[in-house]
Formats: structure tokens, C-alpha cells, sequence
């Protein structure tokens, strides 16, 4: 009888077990996967940075931008967060200030300050693959960290550099975006290294790459530089991130849109 | 003259405040732009012999500091110009010359600030706290600086705001030889009150504004010395005399979102003198957003504004305007419409473009072409008046 018992268990143990593994399918994978590399990133309450954009066209000629920000996490897992821009160069638009309410279903709210009108306007944000500041950088990129943004499915490991990576497919499930899918390469933490986009015909866009990550707080990693190749157009978009600090206990207040005018000139 | 000595007190003091920080601590930002502009004349020598052509220097310059860890901040905002022709048009104003105190949910703000109410494009009919310089800009959205002392509180239900503006500024109009300019001069030395203060009332004005969901929602109130006055020919002197009632303001604003979508509206009545008008302006806005698959986004901007005063200029007026971005590096973008009275055959052509031709260099292309102009247009003064102007601004 007691070695009736042990079969069973086994029995059990071996029903179970693969079934269990077949469970998961290449969706639920993928999304587990892309759900953990989101969550990698959270928990910063707040952070302030300097950012440094620069713009590199085939010819090899380089132009640099300057904006410093501030976001604010949205602790209500429904919601986006909120952040606030200010443009230091090209000199012109010096003063500029934007701020947006991210939204994860909805288009985000946004407000901006241009000096040159002296008033603050709230503006459209259903520009969702418009380029920012001319860059190979579109509005969704910015807006569209949030895995919920997508559909994703898992397609194997692939090896690259000598290093296994998850390979996943997303499809963004929002209005108006640029791309028909894009496929990721992420790390055994979780963090994403490389990221294609293929454009609405399906052909392929622009691929970003993520390095210099650092480890803020021993739990979140952010990557400090971004850079953006152009396959179509072959402009390069080098974005780094200078002085970033977390949870520095920012007041809230600061994201409203009358405290725009506290930052404008 | 109090003025001037305020001004000055009021330099001293922020000097005195920025002084006394600790050196090290003292954070600023200072930045501007020196803008050379030449003007044509397309039809040649202007209706009140003014010259066919013009040249222009326009400055602006800013400073900002924070102090005491950005509970205090100070703002410098300089503009000025010289201009060839007309020495109206040569000015300096100190636009926002201000000292703010922020506390948790309040701003005090003392000194010159710039306030813009409203949301339309075009006709902005309810913004009124700063005086317009019709000889820097004829439609009037050039303004000068206002005294204020002003309070904000921010509360979770929106915004409050409160102001107490002393020393009016009366309307700065086109000299003899300014282009465009009035069919007759404006006469300085006749200037008539109805208030018996006349500039020296203190005009209040009170404003609640929110954003919910979608909207942007201001409501307010203005009491005091009208910014625009009523101009009546002189017979004697042949010149205008500017007389200025006290204007009773109430006004809603709103802008709805909705995608690519905008929806303007403003809208007010006021008594103004012993007469009670009624005015409404707004439209829409839309945006194709990568047209025809490029970078490039198109706006289609319809606004309309009516007031029920027969005698006032714009009562009842249209534009329809496009607007080009190229969203490039060098930011290219072409603004141009068709301003129309609805009730008469007037109409006014222009078209404003602008690129960034080097990291500190910016060009702009401005025109203005006048169609016919009926004879009882107050713009008839300006039909010959179409131009075509260059500016070169350079940023440090």
C-alpha cells in the first residue's frame, strides 16, 4: 500500500508538473516577462534629472539638446505618472516648460509654456508617433513604457555577445501609434537591451538600445543612456540621462498646472 | 514719476535680496535675444505719407533666480526696441519685473507681471490685465508689464487668484510716421478719465480657474480702468481724443481636449462706461499628425468672434488659418490664414514662417497682404499697408 502511495504521488508530481509548465503559454510569458522588466523600474516615488539629447545625421553632424525634469510616480497602479520638462537649448526655446498627466487607457493630459506667447496652453497629446524636438524619439516612446500598452508573446531565447536574452513580440493595443509591432531583447534581471520597431507597412524602423544601466535604491535598474538608430533615414538619437536621483521627496502640488508658472520665465 | 521711484525701490530691494544670499547658493538663469527686423512696403509710400520701408531693432532679456531653497524667486523680463521710423515705436518696458513668495499653497507675487487670460488663437477678447502697445504690434498682442500685488491659492476645487494693479498705462498707439498707423494722431495731452482717480485708480480683478477631466474652465472678474479707450475726433485739433470708462468685466473661458481635437471658447459682458456689451469668440483647432506618412503635422484653425457693439471693430469676424510644423531640428513651421469681416468685404491675407538656421540663430518671415478694406473699416486706415518683414534674432 505504501508503495501504491509513492506511485501516486509521482503519478501526480509528473501529471502536474508539465502540465503545469504547458500552462503557460507564449502570451502569458511574454507578458510575465514584460510585466517584471516594468516592474524593474518602479518604486522611485519621484526623480529628478538633467537630460542630454544629441542628434546625429548620416553626414556625421552633431546637434545637442538640453531639458531638465522631474516626474512623479503614480502609486494608483491604474494611472500614469506624472512629469514635468524644462528646455534649456537650442537657446530659442529656452524656458519652454511642459507638463503631462500620463494616462494608461486614456491620451494624456499635457500643458505648455512658450515663452515667446507667454501663456500656458494645454495641448493635444494623440500625437502619439510625432518625432520629439526633431529627434528619432516619438511621443509614444516617452508615453508608452507601460506594459499594459501592449500585447505581448514570448519567441525564444536568442543569444547575443554571449548572453542569453528573452526574446519577446509586443503590439501596441492604443490608438494612433506608429509601429505595428516591436520585438525586445531582455536580460536574466529583467532589463531590456535592445528594442526593435517595425513601422505600420511592418517594415523595420528604428532600433533603441539601452546601456550604462546603474542600480538605484539596491532594487531598480534604469538605463542611462538611450540611443536610437534610424534604419529608414539612418539619423542616430543618443539620449542620456546626467545626475539622476530618486525619491528626493518632491511635493505634488509641483505637478498642477498652475505651478507651471513657477518654473516659467 | 512715483512710478519710476517704485521701480527703483523695487530694483534695490532684489538686489538687496539676491546681495544677502550666501554666494555660492545663488542660482540663476540668464538669457535673451537681440532681433534686427526689415520691413517693405508692397504698395509703395504709405496713404499718410509714411515711408515704404522700415528697420527695426528688438531686444528681449530674462533673468530668473530662486532663493532660499525656490521659495523665493525673482523675474527680470526686459523687452525694448528702436525703430527707424517711429519713435512711439522705440520703447523699453520692464515686463515682468517681480518678487515671488511661495508658500504651501499660496503665491504672493509683487512687482510688473505679464497676465494672459483666455484660449483662442486669434481673438483673445477677454484678456485684459495688461495694456496692449499698438505701435510695437497693431492687433494688439504686444502688452506691456503691470504693476500687481497678487495672491494664488491653490486649492484642491482650482485656482483663485487675486490682483491689485496700480499705476495704469494708457494705450500706446502708431506715431505720425508708425506704418500702420490711425488716419488720425492720438492726442496725448487730452487724455480724459471717467474714474476721478484716472490713472492712479487701483483696479482689482479676481479669477477662478480648474481643469476637470477634459476642460480647462476660468471664470473672472475685472473692475477698473478700461485698457482700451474710446477714441473721438477732435474737430479743433484734428487729432483724436482718447477717453478711458471704467470697464465692469465678467468672463468664461474654456477649452475642451478632446484628441486631436480642441474647442475654444470665450466669452463676456461688461459695462463699460454707462453701457452693457455682450461678446462671444472661439472655434476649433485640429491636427493631422504625420501628414501624408512624413514627420510633418498639419493644423486647421476656424475662430469667429461677435460682439454686439455696431461701433466696435471687430463684431463680427472669421479666420481660417493653417499651420505647418516640420517637427525638424531646425523647427520649420508656416502659420497662414485669411482674416475676414463677416458683415462687410474686408479681408486681410498673412502668413508667418520661421526656422532655426544655426544653434543660436533664428529667421523669421512675416506678411501681410490687405485685401479691399470697406471705407467704415476702422482697418481702412491700413489698406495700403501690406508688408512683407524679415527679422534675424540672435540668441545668448
Amino acid at each position: 500500500m505504501k508503495r501504491m502511495k509513492y506511485v501516486k504521488i509521482i503519478f501526480i508530481v509528473f501529471t502536474l508538473f508539465p502540465f503545469h509548465l504547458s500552462a503557460e503559454t507564449a502570451e502569458e510569458k511574454g507578458l510575465r516577462i514584460a510585466k517584471a522588466s516594468y516592474e524593474n523600474g518602479r518604486g522611485f516615488t519621484d526623480m529628478v534629472s538633467d537630460q542630454l539629447m544629441i542628434l546625429i545625421d548620416p553626414k556625421g553632424n552633431e546637434v545637442t539638446r538640453e531639458v531638465s525634469g522631474k516626474t512623479l510616480e503614480n502609486l494608483d497602479p491604474n494611472d500614469g505618472d506624472k512629469s514635468l520638462t524644462y528646455f534649456k537649448t537650442p537657446k530659442d526655446v529656452e524656458g519652454t516648460v511642459m507638463l503631462s498627466h500620463t494616462h494608461i487607457s486614456d491620451d494624456d493630459d499635457q500643458w505648455l509654456y512658450l515663452p515667446a506667447l507667454g501663456r500656458v496652453k494645454r495641448i493635444s497629446s494623440s500625437n502619439k508617433s510625432g518625432a520629439f524636438m526633431g529627434s528619432e524619439v516619438a511621443f509614444e516612446d516617452f508615453s508608452g513604457t507601460d506594459y499594459r500598452k501592449y500585447e505581448w508573446k514570448f519567441l525564444g531565447e536568442e543569444v547575443e555577445n554571449n548572453e542569453t536574452f528573452y526574446k519577446l513580440e509586443s503590439y501596441p493595443n492604443y490608438e494612433n501609434s506608429g509601429y505595428s509591432k516591436r520585438i525586445s531583447l531582455i536580460d536574466n534581471l529583467n532589463r531590456t537591451h535592445k528594442l526593435d520597431f517595425y513601422d505600420r507597412k511592418g517594415e523595420l524602423l528604428k532600433t533603441l538600445y539601452l546601456e550604462d544601466y546603474v542600480l538605484y535604491k539596491d532594487k531598480i535598474w534604469m538605463a542611462n543612456t538611450m540611443k536610437v538608430e534610424n534604419i529608414q533615414n539612418k539619423n542616430i538619437t543618443i539620449f542620456k540621462w546626467l545626475n539622476r536621483e530618486l525619491d528626493v521627496g518632491i511635493n505634488k502640488k509641483d505637478f498642477e498646472k498652475s505651478s507651471i508658472l513657477r518654473l516659467a520665465d | 514719476m512715483l512710478k519710476k521711484y517704485i521701480i527703483s525701490f523695487l530694483f534695490l530691494f532684489l538686489q538687496y535680496l539676491v546681495a544677502s544670499q550666501n554666494a555660492s547658493a545663488i542660482d540663476y538663469k540668464a538669457y535673451g535675444f537681440i532681433q534686427p527686423e526689415i520691413t517693405t512696403f508692397l504698395n509703395g509710400d504709405g496713404r499718410h505719407d509714411q515711408s515704404n520701408s522700415n528697420q527695426s531693432i528688438f531686444v528681449k532679456g530674462t533673468f530668473i533666480t530662486y532663493l532660499n531653497d525656490v521659495d523665493q524667486k525673482i523675474t527680470i523680463n526686459t523687452t525694448g526696441r528702436i525703430d527707424e521710423k517711429d519713435s512711439e515705436r522705440s520703447y523699453i518696458d520692464f515686463q515682468k519685473l517681480k518678487y515671488e513668495q511661495y508658500f504651501d499653497d499660496i503665491t504672493l507675487k509683487i512687482g510688473n507681471e505679464l497676465i494672459f487670460w483666455g484660449v483662442n488663437e486669434s481673438f483673445n477678447i477677454i484678456d485684459i490685465i495688461n495694456q496692449s502697445n499698438l505701435a510695437e504690434d497693431i492687433s494688439g498682442t504686444k502688452k506691456f508689464g503691470q504693476p500687481m500685488i497678487s495672491l494664488n491659492y491653490n486649492h484642491s476645487y482650482g485656482n483663485f487668484d487675486l490682483f491689485i494693479m496700480p499705476f495704469f498705462k494708457e494705450r500706446i498707439f502708431p506715431g505720425r510716421n508708425g506704418r500702420p498707423r490711425l488716419a488720425l494722431e492720438v492726442d496725448k495731452s487730452t487724455v480724459v478719465y471717467e474714474s476721478s482717480s484716472k490713472k492712479n485708480k487701483i483696479d482689482a480683478a479676481v479669477r477662478y480657474s480648474t481643469v476637470y477631466d477634459d476642460y480647462d474652465i476660468g471664470i473672472a472678474h475685472f473692475y477698473g480702468n478700461n485698457r482700451s479707450p474710446e477714441l473721438n475726433v477732435n474737430p479743433l485739433s484734428q487729432k483724436l481724443d482718447a477717453y478711458y470708462p471704467i470697464l465692469s468685466q465678467t468672463s468664461l473661458d474654456i477649452q475642451s481636449t478632446k484628441g486631436a481635437w480642441l474647442y475654444k471658447l470665450e466669452t463676456l459682458t461688461a459695462k463699460n462706461g454707462e453701457e452693457r456689451h455682450f461678446g462671444i469668440a472661439g472655434g476649433t483647432e485640429y491636427t493631422i499628425y504625420g501628414l501624408r506618412e512624413t514627420t510633418s503635422d498639419l493644423g486647421i484653425i476656424v475662430e469667429y468672434t461677435f460682439d454686439d457693439r455696431n461701433d466696435f471693430a471687430f463684431n463680427n469676424e472669421g479666420v481660417l488659418a493653417l499651420r505647418w510644423t516640420k517637427n525638424d531640428i531646425k523647427s520649420t513651421s508656416l502659420l497662414a490664414g485669411l482674416v475676414a469681416d463677416m458683415s462687410g468685404s474686408s479681408n486681410r491675407f498673412f502668413a508667418e514662417f520661421e526656422q532655426r538656421i544655426r544653434d543660436d540663430l533664428k529667421v523669421f518671415i512675416d506678411m501681410s497682404i490687405n485685401g479691399e478694406i470697406d471705407a467704415d473699416d476702422f482697418t481702412y486706415a491700413f489698406e495700403e499697408d501690406s508688408q512683407l518683414t524679415l527679422k534675424i534674432a540672435k540668441y545668448f
